[in-house]
């Protein structure tokens, strides 16, 4: 937001900043105040005030206007803007020659704005031209105010700047005609001549808010991975969908080569292998041992080709380890185990499991 | 055009901006909750189905050599000697007579073909059997190898009469198409 020129004041003083430190724009916003103070007839808190100063140069452009001029109608509609800082600010920014002058022209009156060398003007002055003016008398203004500085160059703005939809929060930019104004943006946070705290504070809700307009953005952008997720995912389900469908085409012809494999392995075990389960059940045979063990077996089975499980009950149970021990030294065995140990009434139970080595055992009756 | 975007959202007031953020971080958070539940399915999906395919694959890349396994193994048989699921439940019956064991029964017979390979199997139970009985009809089959095979056996002793056996036995016969 511009305000008219004809409300402020303008001096250029000299400031002094360490180059060695980082932190030049306070150093020059302090001695700003300090000038302020000095050469206004009112005290800080009722001025509204800001200040130019581009990084290197050895002085500043300050200007302020007495809170009194604005009513509260005017400075409730600062709130919104961006900035808020006299017309002529918008030109400081401006890439001019030495010995340049910008005059714009207002309804009040004329500004001229002066380079002699550097970036910071000179000289900032406004002549005020009553409405009713002729052209003559408006031409007659521009000459007095040009004849104050020696110009090499001079800029006339007919239109009023205008600042230029921000492309990021890095420049300010306004323009007048051919006339651009590029400012930086601590640079143009000087400018600005709202109450300082009022302005911090307006800063840190603007901080808060670009943060949460950052997540909202994050946000939109995570919807947009999202999305192309689900894409992804309906891609790959079509994709898996053809997979299936091969699969499942597949299915009855694997399910045949694996019958095919099955009964290849079964007549193959039928024509080299045999399952010896009274050989078996003879090479454990309690009663056969030296001297016999008073075991019997209630129960066996053969599970796959070359092992035999018994359930067996003995009135002894101290002769199972020895049994085990008997069975253990067996040339046909493998491995012997005992599970499953009880006892009631005298009677010990137990499970017998014997793995025969292959081809271990010789058949009973050897195949014709 | 997100200039404009940016410039409504920061024209909003605090709470309006503050409900916006946190509406689209509740969308975000439940659609990535459900998407990750459907990317984990198909994950699950998509390396099943790529395990099966390769098993598939695998097999079918043996066909042929399972094939000549199968032929490999049917050399032992004289093609006119196996026997059917008719003729081995004829020849256990006939077995088991000859071996003095009575009370004894054959559940259905089972058949695995590949066409021109059989494998019939039937299950044999004989009840309160002695165990000399048992063992001379085991030895006849014995005999009978390997067109006839026991491919499981488990015996119960009676628990009044230890002597009296029941068994049971699963019998199998490879019949090959002449």
């Amino acid at each position: 937001m511009l305000l008219p020129d004809a409300l402020f004041f303008v001096r250029s003083v000299p400031v002094v900043v360490d180059p060695a430190s980082d932190n030049g724009a306070v150093q020059v916003a302090s001695q700003v105040e300090l000038a302020l103070e000095a050469s206004s007839p009112f005290g800080l808190a009722q001025l509204y005030h800001g200040h130019f100063w581009a990084a290197g140069s050895d002085r500043a452009v300050v200007f302020a206007a007495y809170r009194r001029r604005f009513t509260a109608e005017q400075t409730a509609v600062w709130r919104g803007a961006e900035l808020v800082l006299p017309t002529f600010a918008a030109v400081l920014g401006g890439a001019v020659e030495p010995a340049t002058t910008v005059v714009l022209s207002s309804p009040e009156g004329l500004t001229a704005v002066h380079w002699d060398k550097g970036p910071v003007p000179d000289a900032v002055r406004f002549q005020p031209i009553p409405p009713e003016a002729t052209d003559e008398e408006r031409l007659r203004a521009r000459t007095e105010l040009l004849r104050a500085s020696e110009s090499k160059k001079v800029i006339d703005l007919t239109e009023p700047p205008l600042a230029e939809p921000r492309r990021g929060d890095g420049e300010v930019v306004f323009r007048s005609g051919d006339f651009v104004s590029r400012m930086p943006a601590d640079a143009a946070r000087g400018l600005d001549v709202r109450d300082k705290e009022e302005l911090a504070a307006l800063r840190r809700s603007r901080a808060r808010d670009v943060v949460l307009w950052r997540v909202g953005v994050g946000c939109v952008v995570f919807f947009g991975l999202l999305a192309i997720g689900e894409l992804a995912l309906a891609g790959g389900g079509i994709w898996q969908q053809a997979r299936r469908v091969k699969f499942n085409a597949q299915a009855p012809i694997v399910a045949g080569i694996m019958n095919r494999q099955e009964i290849a392995d079964r007549i193959n075990d039928l024509s080299t292998k045999r399952l010896l389960p009274i050989e078996m059940l003879l090479a454990v045979n309690p009663k056969a041992l030296n001297p016999p063990a008073a075991i019997f077996f209630t129960r066996a089975f053969t599970t796959g080709l070359y092992t035999l499980t018994a359930d067996a009950q003995t009135l002894n149970a101290g002769e199972i380890k020895t049994y085990q021990n008997e069975l253990e030294a067996l040339p046909a065995c493998a491995s012997v185990a005992i599970k499953n140990q009880q006892s009631r009434d005298n009677l010990a139970t137990f499970t017998l499991v014997v793995a025969f080595k292959p081809e271990a055992l010789k058949p009973l009756a050897p195949a014709p | 055009m997100m200039r404009t975007l940016r410039a409504l959202f920061l024209a909003r007031l605090l709470r309006e901006k503050i409900l916006l953020v946190a509406l689209a971080l509740v969308v975000a958070a439940l659609w990535l909750s459900n998407w990750a539940g459907r990317a984990s399915v198909f994950l699950v999906e998509e390396r099943h189905t790529t395990i099966s395919l390769a098993d598939q694959a695998k097999w079918l890349a043996h066909r042929n050599s399972v094939e000549k396994v199968a032929q490999e193994a049917a050399r032992a048989f004289k093609p006119e000697q196996t026997l059917d699921s008719t003729r081995l439940l004829a020849a256990i019956q006939e077995l088991a007579a000859s071996s003095g064991l009575h009370n004894s029964y054959t559940a259905q017979p089972e058949d695995a073909s590949t066409g021109q390979f059989s494998v019939h199997t039937l299950q044999f139970t004989v009840n309160k059997a002695d165990y000399e009985a048992l063992r001379a009809f085991y030895l006849a089959l014995e005999k009978k190898a390997p067109y006839i095979g026991v491919e499981q056996f488990s015996v119960i002793a009676d628990k009044a009469n230890p002597a009296s056996l029941t068994a049971t036995m699963k019998i199998s016969s490879v019949e090959i198409a002449r």
